[in-house]
Protein backbone atom coordinates (compact mmCIF):
# COMPACT_ATOMS: atom_id res chain seq x y z
CA UNK A 1 0.00 0.00 0.00
CA UNK A 2 2.78 2.48 0.57
CA UNK A 3 4.35 1.62 -2.32
CA UNK A 4 1.14 2.68 -4.66
CA UNK A 5 1.37 5.67 -2.48
CA UNK A 6 4.98 6.57 -3.02
CA UNK A 7 4.69 5.55 -6.51
CA UNK A 8 1.56 7.71 -6.67
CA UNK A 9 3.45 10.65 -5.30
CA UNK A 10 6.56 10.01 -6.86
CA UNK A 11 4.02 10.70 -9.67
CA UNK A 12 2.32 13.86 -8.60
CA UNK A 13 5.92 15.79 -8.24
CA UNK A 14 6.55 14.81 -11.76
CA UNK A 15 3.25 16.14 -12.96
CA UNK A 16 4.04 19.65 -10.67
CA UNK A 17 8.00 19.51 -12.12
CA UNK A 18 6.63 19.22 -15.65
CA UNK A 19 4.30 22.12 -15.15
CA UNK A 20 6.68 24.69 -13.44
CA UNK A 21 9.02 23.84 -16.42
CA UNK A 22 6.51 24.13 -19.04
CA UNK A 23 5.44 27.57 -17.65
CA UNK A 24 8.79 28.96 -17.06
CA UNK A 25 9.96 27.82 -21.12
CA UNK A 26 6.57 29.77 -21.90
CA UNK A 27 7.04 33.04 -20.73
CA UNK A 28 11.04 32.90 -21.18
CA UNK A 29 12.08 32.64 -17.87
CA UNK A 30 15.57 31.41 -19.36
CA UNK A 31 18.67 33.43 -21.52
CA UNK A 32 19.30 31.65 -24.60
CA UNK A 33 22.86 31.70 -23.90
CA UNK A 34 22.61 29.45 -21.34
CA UNK A 35 20.86 26.94 -23.59
CA UNK A 36 23.75 27.49 -26.13
CA UNK A 37 26.15 26.86 -23.94
CA UNK A 38 24.34 23.70 -22.67
CA UNK A 39 24.02 22.43 -26.59
CA UNK A 40 27.61 23.08 -27.06
CA UNK A 41 28.69 21.18 -23.96
CA UNK A 42 26.42 18.45 -24.53
CA UNK A 43 27.34 17.81 -28.21
CA UNK A 44 30.83 17.63 -27.45
CA UNK A 45 30.79 15.26 -24.32
CA UNK A 46 28.72 12.52 -26.92
CA UNK A 47 29.81 12.95 -30.17
CA UNK A 48 33.07 10.55 -29.76
CA UNK A 49 30.66 8.19 -27.95
CA UNK A 50 27.81 8.48 -30.16
CA UNK A 51 30.21 8.20 -33.34
CA UNK A 52 31.79 5.27 -31.30
CA UNK A 53 28.63 3.23 -30.77
CA UNK A 54 26.82 3.99 -34.22
CA UNK A 55 29.75 3.13 -36.41
CA UNK A 56 30.08 -0.16 -34.97
CA UNK A 57 26.30 -0.88 -35.61
CA UNK A 58 26.17 0.60 -39.47
CA UNK A 59 29.24 -1.93 -39.90
CA UNK A 60 26.88 -5.00 -38.25
CA UNK A 61 24.30 -4.16 -40.40
CA UNK A 62 25.79 -4.06 -43.38
CA UNK A 63 27.87 -7.15 -42.64
CA UNK A 64 24.58 -8.96 -41.91
CA UNK A 65 22.43 -7.30 -44.79
CA UNK A 66 25.33 -7.99 -47.31
CA UNK A 67 25.37 -11.61 -46.46
CA UNK A 68 21.75 -11.97 -47.51
CA UNK A 69 21.69 -9.86 -50.10
CA UNK A 70 24.41 -12.01 -51.45
CA UNK A 71 21.96 -15.00 -51.74
CA UNK A 72 19.33 -13.22 -53.94
CA UNK A 73 21.62 -10.95 -56.33
CA UNK A 74 20.71 -8.42 -54.34
CA UNK A 75 24.72 -6.62 -53.42
CA UNK A 76 23.18 -3.53 -55.16
CA UNK A 77 21.07 -2.60 -52.21
CA UNK A 78 22.54 -3.00 -49.60
CA UNK A 79 23.42 0.74 -48.97
CA UNK A 80 20.17 1.50 -49.09
CA UNK A 81 19.61 -0.80 -46.49
CA UNK A 82 22.16 0.68 -44.01
CA UNK A 83 21.08 4.27 -44.98
CA UNK A 84 17.24 3.77 -44.76
CA UNK A 85 17.66 1.59 -41.12
CA UNK A 86 20.32 4.30 -39.98
CA UNK A 87 18.33 7.04 -40.35
CA UNK A 88 14.91 5.54 -39.41
CA UNK A 89 16.26 3.61 -36.44
CA UNK A 90 19.54 2.92 -35.90
CA UNK A 91 20.80 6.37 -35.18
CA UNK A 92 17.72 7.70 -33.27
CA UNK A 93 17.54 4.97 -30.22
CA UNK A 94 21.28 4.62 -30.50
CA UNK A 95 22.42 7.88 -29.80
CA UNK A 96 19.73 8.47 -27.63
CA UNK A 97 20.91 5.80 -25.61
CA UNK A 98 24.42 7.39 -25.47
CA UNK A 99 22.77 10.77 -25.08
CA UNK A 100 20.75 9.38 -22.20
CA UNK A 101 24.06 8.08 -20.52
CA UNK A 102 26.07 10.12 -21.06
CA UNK A 103 24.34 13.79 -21.43
CA UNK A 104 21.52 12.71 -19.47
CA UNK A 105 23.21 11.41 -16.19
CA UNK A 106 26.03 14.64 -16.43
CA UNK A 107 22.94 16.88 -16.16
CA UNK A 108 21.52 14.47 -13.45
CA UNK A 109 24.51 14.75 -11.57
CA UNK A 110 25.00 18.10 -11.57
CA UNK A 111 21.49 19.10 -11.00
CA UNK A 112 21.81 16.33 -8.04
CA UNK A 113 25.30 17.91 -6.87
CA UNK A 114 23.72 21.38 -6.86
CA UNK A 115 21.01 19.76 -4.50
CA UNK A 116 22.79 18.32 -2.12
CA UNK A 117 25.60 21.02 -1.69
CA UNK A 118 22.04 23.42 -0.86
CA UNK A 119 23.20 25.54 -3.71
CA UNK A 120 20.00 25.07 -5.60
CA UNK A 121 18.00 26.18 -2.04
CA UNK A 122 21.16 28.89 -2.06
CA UNK A 123 19.29 30.16 -5.67
CA UNK A 124 15.89 30.22 -4.39
CA UNK A 125 17.25 32.30 -1.00
CA UNK A 126 18.24 35.04 -3.79
CA UNK A 127 15.10 35.03 -5.41
CA UNK A 128 16.11 33.32 -9.00
CA UNK A 129 14.31 31.18 -10.12
CA UNK A 130 16.53 27.59 -10.33
CA UNK A 131 14.38 26.19 -12.52
CA UNK A 132 14.63 28.56 -15.40
CA UNK A 133 18.41 29.17 -14.69
CA UNK A 134 19.31 25.99 -14.44
CA UNK A 135 16.92 23.06 -15.58
CA UNK A 136 14.61 24.85 -18.44
CA UNK A 137 17.96 25.83 -20.35
CA UNK A 138 19.55 21.85 -20.24
CA UNK A 139 15.81 20.44 -20.85
CA UNK A 140 15.97 22.70 -24.38
CA UNK A 141 20.08 22.23 -24.89
CA UNK A 142 19.00 18.14 -24.90
CA UNK A 143 16.02 18.72 -27.40
CA UNK A 144 18.52 20.84 -29.83
CA UNK A 145 21.70 19.03 -29.56
CA UNK A 146 20.60 15.25 -29.89
CA UNK A 147 18.95 15.93 -33.11
CA UNK A 148 22.70 17.02 -33.92
CA UNK A 149 24.08 14.05 -32.34
CA UNK A 150 21.66 11.66 -34.54
CA UNK A 151 22.97 13.30 -37.59
CA UNK A 152 26.54 12.79 -36.74
CA UNK A 153 25.85 9.39 -35.93
CA UNK A 154 24.17 8.48 -38.38
CA UNK A 155 26.97 9.63 -41.16
CA UNK A 156 29.05 7.63 -39.06
CA UNK A 157 27.21 4.56 -39.22
CA UNK A 158 26.41 4.85 -43.45
CA UNK A 159 30.30 5.35 -43.63
CA UNK A 160 30.43 2.15 -41.13
CA UNK A 161 28.61 0.24 -43.82
CA UNK A 162 30.99 1.65 -46.55
CA UNK A 163 33.86 -0.07 -44.31
CA UNK A 164 32.30 -3.21 -44.24
CA UNK A 165 31.42 -2.92 -47.84
CA UNK A 166 34.61 -2.20 -49.56
CA UNK A 167 37.08 -3.44 -47.37
CA UNK A 168 35.09 -7.05 -46.11
CA UNK A 169 32.35 -7.50 -48.97
CA UNK A 170 34.71 -6.29 -51.62
CA UNK A 171 32.10 -4.32 -53.61
CA UNK A 172 33.06 -1.28 -55.12
CA UNK A 173 32.94 2.05 -53.15
CA UNK A 174 31.39 3.84 -55.73
CA UNK A 175 28.25 1.47 -56.19
CA UNK A 176 27.63 2.22 -52.70
CA UNK A 177 27.99 5.63 -52.84
CA UNK A 178 25.92 5.63 -55.74
CA UNK A 179 23.26 3.71 -54.67
CA UNK A 180 22.46 5.37 -51.66
CA UNK A 181 19.24 7.64 -51.93
CA UNK A 182 18.16 4.60 -54.59
CA UNK A 183 15.10 3.31 -51.90
CA UNK A 184 15.80 6.17 -49.21
CA UNK A 185 13.35 8.78 -48.63
CA UNK A 186 13.86 12.58 -47.30
CA UNK A 187 11.40 11.28 -44.96
CA UNK A 188 13.56 8.68 -43.42
CA UNK A 189 15.84 11.09 -42.56
CA UNK A 190 12.96 13.74 -41.06
CA UNK A 191 11.57 11.35 -38.96
CA UNK A 192 14.33 10.12 -37.06
CA UNK A 193 15.86 13.80 -36.52
CA UNK A 194 12.04 14.32 -35.42
CA UNK A 195 12.18 10.78 -32.94
CA UNK A 196 15.05 11.52 -31.53
CA UNK A 197 14.02 15.72 -30.77
CA UNK A 198 11.36 13.65 -28.74
CA UNK A 199 13.77 11.45 -27.20
CA UNK A 200 15.88 14.79 -26.29
CA UNK A 201 12.91 16.43 -24.80
CA UNK A 202 12.60 13.00 -22.70
CA UNK A 203 16.03 12.33 -21.60
CA UNK A 204 16.41 16.21 -20.37
CA UNK A 205 12.84 16.29 -18.25
CA UNK A 206 13.63 12.69 -16.65
CA UNK A 207 17.42 13.71 -15.51
CA UNK A 208 16.51 17.31 -14.58
CA UNK A 209 13.64 15.38 -12.61
CA UNK A 210 15.93 12.84 -10.78
CA UNK A 211 18.77 15.37 -9.77
CA UNK A 212 16.62 18.16 -8.91
CA UNK A 213 15.14 16.06 -6.33
CA UNK A 214 18.03 13.97 -5.40
CA UNK A 215 18.75 13.52 -1.73
CA UNK A 216 21.00 11.28 0.57
CA UNK A 217 24.67 12.98 -0.09
CA UNK A 218 26.92 11.48 -2.55
CA UNK A 219 25.17 8.10 -2.66
CA UNK A 220 22.02 10.08 -3.61
CA UNK A 221 23.88 11.24 -6.52
CA UNK A 222 24.68 7.97 -7.87
CA UNK A 223 21.04 6.80 -6.97
CA UNK A 224 19.66 9.90 -9.36
CA UNK A 225 22.58 9.02 -12.73
CA UNK A 226 21.39 5.41 -11.95
CA UNK A 227 17.75 6.22 -12.45
CA UNK A 228 17.76 8.48 -14.72
CA UNK A 229 19.65 6.66 -17.49
CA UNK A 230 17.21 3.21 -16.66
CA UNK A 231 13.66 5.41 -16.39
CA UNK A 232 15.00 7.81 -19.72
CA UNK A 233 16.02 4.55 -21.91
CA UNK A 234 12.74 2.83 -21.35
CA UNK A 235 10.47 5.85 -21.61
CA UNK A 236 12.00 6.82 -25.05
CA UNK A 237 12.01 3.03 -26.16
CA UNK A 238 7.99 2.82 -25.51
CA UNK A 239 7.76 6.21 -26.99
CA UNK A 240 9.75 4.74 -30.40
CA UNK A 241 7.01 2.33 -30.75
CA UNK A 242 4.60 5.05 -30.98
CA UNK A 243 6.01 7.76 -33.04
CA UNK A 244 7.42 4.91 -35.44
CA UNK A 245 4.05 4.13 -35.88
CA UNK A 246 2.92 7.79 -36.32
CA UNK A 247 5.50 8.02 -38.13
CA UNK A 248 6.53 5.15 -40.99
CA UNK A 249 2.88 3.74 -40.84
CA UNK A 250 1.74 0.51 -40.02
CA UNK A 251 -1.45 -1.34 -40.85
CA UNK A 252 -3.96 -1.27 -43.81
CA UNK B 1 50.79 17.72 -22.39
CA UNK B 2 48.09 14.78 -22.79
CA UNK B 3 49.18 11.26 -22.64
CA UNK B 4 45.94 10.79 -24.62
CA UNK B 5 44.31 8.61 -21.79
CA UNK B 6 46.69 5.77 -22.63
CA UNK B 7 47.61 5.86 -18.13
CA UNK B 8 44.04 5.15 -17.72
CA UNK B 9 44.60 2.00 -20.33
CA UNK B 10 47.19 0.99 -18.49
CA UNK B 11 45.72 1.22 -15.22
CA UNK B 12 42.54 -0.73 -16.57
CA UNK B 13 45.38 -3.23 -17.48
CA UNK B 14 46.63 -3.36 -13.80
CA UNK B 15 43.11 -3.66 -12.47
CA UNK B 16 42.22 -6.61 -14.66
CA UNK B 17 45.48 -8.53 -13.96
CA UNK B 18 45.09 -8.06 -9.78
CA UNK B 19 41.07 -8.90 -9.99
CA UNK B 20 41.90 -12.10 -12.20
CA UNK B 21 44.94 -13.53 -9.49
CA UNK B 22 42.44 -11.80 -6.46
CA UNK B 23 39.95 -14.20 -8.05
CA UNK B 24 42.15 -17.24 -7.71
CA UNK B 25 43.76 -16.78 -4.85
CA UNK B 26 40.62 -15.61 -3.12
CA UNK B 27 37.55 -17.19 -4.70
CA UNK B 28 34.37 -15.58 -3.59
CA UNK B 29 31.60 -17.88 -1.93
CA UNK B 30 29.59 -19.68 -4.26
CA UNK B 31 26.44 -17.88 -2.32
CA UNK B 32 27.91 -14.67 -2.70
CA UNK B 33 28.42 -15.07 -6.97
CA UNK B 34 24.24 -16.74 -6.61
CA UNK B 35 23.31 -13.01 -4.82
CA UNK B 36 25.20 -11.26 -7.07
CA UNK B 37 23.73 -13.00 -10.09
CA UNK B 38 20.23 -12.53 -8.70
CA UNK B 39 20.57 -8.96 -7.39
CA UNK B 40 21.75 -8.25 -11.17
CA UNK B 41 19.07 -10.66 -13.23
CA UNK B 42 15.83 -9.77 -11.31
CA UNK B 43 16.55 -6.60 -10.55
CA UNK B 44 16.86 -5.89 -14.34
CA UNK B 45 13.87 -8.13 -15.90
CA UNK B 46 11.19 -5.70 -15.82
CA UNK B 47 13.02 -3.26 -17.50
CA UNK B 48 14.55 -5.97 -20.10
CA UNK B 49 11.15 -7.15 -20.89
CA UNK B 50 9.83 -4.18 -21.35
CA UNK B 51 12.54 -2.85 -23.89
CA UNK B 52 12.74 -6.22 -25.75
CA UNK B 53 9.05 -5.98 -25.96
CA UNK B 54 9.01 -2.76 -27.61
CA UNK B 55 12.09 -3.23 -30.18
CA UNK B 56 10.77 -5.96 -31.30
CA UNK B 57 7.58 -4.51 -32.13
CA UNK B 58 9.50 -1.66 -34.01
CA UNK B 59 11.45 -4.58 -35.79
CA UNK B 60 8.37 -5.62 -37.02
CA UNK B 61 6.70 -2.35 -38.37
CA UNK B 62 10.39 -1.18 -40.07
CA UNK B 63 10.38 -4.70 -41.58
CA UNK B 64 7.08 -4.25 -43.08
CA UNK B 65 7.62 -0.37 -44.39
CA UNK B 66 10.85 -1.73 -45.84
CA UNK B 67 9.34 -5.13 -47.30
CA UNK B 68 6.03 -3.54 -48.61
CA UNK B 69 6.93 -1.78 -51.52
CA UNK B 70 9.12 -4.72 -52.74
CA UNK B 71 5.78 -6.98 -52.13
CA UNK B 72 8.33 -9.35 -49.86
CA UNK B 73 5.95 -8.80 -46.39
CA UNK B 74 5.76 -12.84 -46.30
CA UNK B 75 9.33 -12.44 -45.52
CA UNK B 76 9.08 -10.80 -42.35
CA UNK B 77 9.39 -13.60 -40.38
CA UNK B 78 12.76 -14.54 -41.74
CA UNK B 79 13.79 -10.72 -41.20
CA UNK B 80 12.76 -10.21 -37.46
CA UNK B 81 14.73 -13.48 -36.53
CA UNK B 82 17.36 -12.66 -38.64
CA UNK B 83 18.35 -8.95 -37.39
CA UNK B 84 16.86 -9.63 -33.62
CA UNK B 85 17.95 -12.89 -32.76
CA UNK B 86 21.37 -12.37 -34.09
CA UNK B 87 22.15 -8.64 -33.55
CA UNK B 88 19.20 -6.54 -31.56
CA UNK B 89 18.87 -9.32 -29.10
CA UNK B 90 22.82 -8.87 -27.53
CA UNK B 91 22.86 -5.17 -28.32
CA UNK B 92 19.70 -4.50 -25.98
CA UNK B 93 20.81 -6.59 -23.10
CA UNK B 94 24.20 -5.21 -23.17
CA UNK B 95 22.64 -1.66 -23.26
CA UNK B 96 20.54 -2.30 -20.46
CA UNK B 97 22.86 -4.21 -18.47
CA UNK B 98 25.34 -1.31 -18.83
CA UNK B 99 22.65 1.04 -17.99
CA UNK B 100 21.22 -0.57 -14.98
CA UNK B 101 23.93 -2.96 -13.31
CA UNK B 102 26.68 -1.30 -14.74
CA UNK B 103 25.63 2.32 -13.02
CA UNK B 104 24.84 0.30 -9.69
CA UNK B 105 28.45 -1.26 -10.03
CA UNK B 106 30.46 1.42 -10.48
CA UNK B 107 28.26 4.16 -8.04
CA UNK B 108 28.27 1.78 -5.22
CA UNK B 109 31.95 1.03 -5.50
CA UNK B 110 32.47 4.98 -5.81
CA UNK B 111 30.17 5.36 -2.87
CA UNK B 112 32.16 2.86 -0.84
CA UNK B 113 35.46 4.68 -2.29
CA UNK B 114 34.63 8.30 -0.83
CA UNK B 115 33.54 6.91 2.55
CA UNK B 116 37.05 5.28 2.40
CA UNK B 117 35.39 1.72 3.01
CA UNK B 118 37.86 0.19 0.19
CA UNK B 119 41.03 1.45 2.48
CA UNK B 120 38.90 0.07 5.66
CA UNK B 121 38.75 -3.37 4.06
CA UNK B 122 42.67 -3.25 2.72
CA UNK B 123 43.30 -2.32 6.29
CA UNK B 124 41.82 -5.12 7.67
CA UNK B 125 43.62 -7.50 5.37
CA UNK B 126 40.68 -8.06 3.09
CA UNK B 127 41.31 -8.29 -0.57
CA UNK B 128 39.30 -5.52 -1.89
CA UNK B 129 39.37 -6.99 -5.47
CA UNK B 130 38.10 -10.88 -4.13
CA UNK B 131 35.49 -9.36 -1.99
CA UNK B 132 34.02 -6.79 -4.76
CA UNK B 133 34.82 -7.43 -7.96
CA UNK B 134 34.68 -11.30 -8.40
CA UNK B 135 31.69 -11.55 -7.26
CA UNK B 136 30.06 -9.17 -9.38
CA UNK B 137 32.08 -10.33 -12.33
CA UNK B 138 31.40 -13.70 -11.99
CA UNK B 139 27.65 -12.99 -11.31
CA UNK B 140 26.97 -10.90 -14.68
CA UNK B 141 28.69 -13.62 -16.43
CA UNK B 142 26.27 -16.34 -15.22
CA UNK B 143 23.19 -14.21 -15.62
CA UNK B 144 23.64 -12.51 -18.86
CA UNK B 145 23.16 -15.50 -21.18
CA UNK B 146 19.69 -16.18 -19.45
CA UNK B 147 18.68 -12.63 -19.33
CA UNK B 148 19.44 -12.99 -23.71
CA UNK B 149 17.39 -15.59 -23.95
CA UNK B 150 14.72 -14.03 -22.42
CA UNK B 151 14.94 -11.13 -24.45
CA UNK B 152 14.75 -13.17 -27.81
CA UNK B 153 11.51 -14.79 -26.56
CA UNK B 154 10.18 -11.27 -25.26
CA UNK B 155 11.23 -9.61 -29.19
CA UNK B 156 9.96 -12.94 -31.10
CA UNK B 157 6.68 -12.91 -29.31
CA UNK B 158 5.88 -8.94 -29.11
CA UNK B 159 6.97 -9.06 -33.28
CA UNK B 160 4.46 -11.46 -33.54
CA UNK B 161 1.92 -9.74 -31.55
CA UNK B 162 2.37 -6.54 -33.70
CA UNK B 163 2.31 -8.78 -37.24
CA UNK B 164 -0.89 -10.68 -36.04
CA UNK B 165 -2.81 -7.41 -34.71
CA UNK B 166 -1.32 -4.60 -36.04
CA UNK B 167 0.11 -5.44 -39.46
CA UNK B 168 -2.61 -8.49 -40.15
CA UNK B 169 -0.40 -11.06 -41.51
CA UNK B 170 -0.36 -13.99 -40.87
CA UNK B 171 0.87 -15.21 -37.50
CA UNK B 172 1.59 -18.99 -37.87
CA UNK B 173 3.02 -18.12 -41.14
CA UNK B 174 5.71 -15.55 -39.24
CA UNK B 175 6.18 -17.80 -36.44
CA UNK B 176 7.38 -21.01 -38.91
CA UNK B 177 9.92 -18.69 -40.41
CA UNK B 178 11.25 -17.67 -37.21
CA UNK B 179 11.49 -21.20 -36.40
CA UNK B 180 13.09 -22.12 -39.83
CA UNK B 181 15.81 -19.09 -39.95
CA UNK B 182 17.06 -19.18 -36.42
CA UNK B 183 19.39 -22.11 -36.30
CA UNK B 184 21.64 -22.93 -33.16
CA UNK B 185 24.38 -21.37 -33.69
CA UNK B 186 22.62 -18.14 -33.57
CA UNK B 187 21.49 -18.61 -29.94
CA UNK B 188 24.91 -20.36 -28.93
CA UNK B 189 26.71 -16.75 -30.68
CA UNK B 190 23.96 -14.90 -29.12
CA UNK B 191 24.74 -16.64 -25.25
CA UNK B 192 28.48 -16.51 -26.31
CA UNK B 193 28.27 -12.79 -27.04
CA UNK B 194 26.00 -11.91 -23.71
CA UNK B 195 29.14 -13.55 -21.84
CA UNK B 196 31.52 -10.94 -23.26
CA UNK B 197 29.61 -8.28 -23.02
CA UNK B 198 28.95 -9.17 -19.19
CA UNK B 199 32.86 -9.59 -18.84
CA UNK B 200 33.55 -5.96 -20.14
CA UNK B 201 30.58 -4.51 -18.43
CA UNK B 202 31.48 -5.40 -14.88
CA UNK B 203 35.60 -5.13 -15.21
CA UNK B 204 34.80 -1.53 -16.83
CA UNK B 205 32.03 -0.51 -14.19
CA UNK B 206 34.40 -2.10 -11.08
CA UNK B 207 37.28 -0.07 -12.79
CA UNK B 208 35.51 3.14 -12.67
CA UNK B 209 34.77 2.87 -9.34
CA UNK B 210 37.31 1.70 -7.88
CA UNK B 211 39.25 4.98 -9.56
CA UNK B 212 36.63 7.58 -9.04
CA UNK B 213 37.56 10.70 -7.57
CA UNK B 214 35.79 11.43 -3.80
CA UNK B 215 33.01 13.27 -3.45
CA UNK B 216 29.68 13.09 -5.06
CA UNK B 217 31.06 14.80 -8.15
CA UNK B 218 33.26 11.48 -8.41
CA UNK B 219 30.53 9.71 -8.45
CA UNK B 220 28.68 11.17 -11.14
CA UNK B 221 31.85 11.08 -13.22
CA UNK B 222 32.52 7.53 -12.43
CA UNK B 223 29.05 6.52 -12.74
CA UNK B 224 29.05 8.39 -16.10
CA UNK B 225 32.51 6.77 -17.78
CA UNK B 226 31.02 3.56 -16.79
CA UNK B 227 28.35 3.35 -19.35
CA UNK B 228 29.83 5.12 -21.54
CA UNK B 229 32.88 2.95 -21.92
CA UNK B 230 30.78 -0.38 -21.16
CA UNK B 231 28.26 0.80 -24.34
CA UNK B 232 31.17 1.18 -26.42
CA UNK B 233 33.33 -1.41 -25.67
CA UNK B 234 30.48 -3.51 -26.18
CA UNK B 235 29.32 -2.39 -29.58
CA UNK B 236 32.76 -2.55 -31.11
CA UNK B 237 33.12 -6.37 -29.27
CA UNK B 238 29.65 -7.22 -30.89
CA UNK B 239 31.06 -6.22 -34.22
CA UNK B 240 34.27 -7.93 -33.71
CA UNK B 241 31.98 -11.25 -33.40
CA UNK B 242 29.66 -11.34 -35.74
CA UNK B 243 32.25 -10.32 -37.83
CA UNK B 244 34.43 -13.91 -37.05
CA UNK B 245 31.34 -16.06 -36.52
CA UNK B 246 29.37 -14.68 -39.82
CA UNK B 247 31.61 -12.91 -42.03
Amino acid sequence: MSDTLSTLAALGRFGAFGARISWTTLRLGWSLREVIHHIGQLVSRCVVPVVAVVLPAGMVLALQGGTVFALFGAQRLLSSLVSVATFRELAPVLASVLVAAQGGSSIAAELGAMRIREEIDAIEVMAVDPIGLHVVPRILAAIVATPILTLIGALGGVCGGWLVATVILGEPGGLYWANLWDLTRPMDLWGGLIKSSVFGGIIGVVAAFHGFHAHGGAAGVGHAVNDTVVTAITAFIIANYLLTSALFGAGA
Amino acid sequence: MTTLGLDRVGAFGLFVARAATSSVQHPPPIGDVIHESWRIGWRALPILITISFFVGTNLAIQGYASFRPLGGTELLGMFVALAGVRELAPIMVAAMVAAKAGTEMASQIAVMRTKEQIDALEVMAVDPYAWLVAPRFLGIVIVLPALTVVSIFTLIGSAWLVTVYQLGENGVHFLTLVAQTTTGLDLIVCMVKAALFGVMISLVSCFFGFTSQPGPKGVGAATNAAVVVSAVACAIANYLVSQAVYG
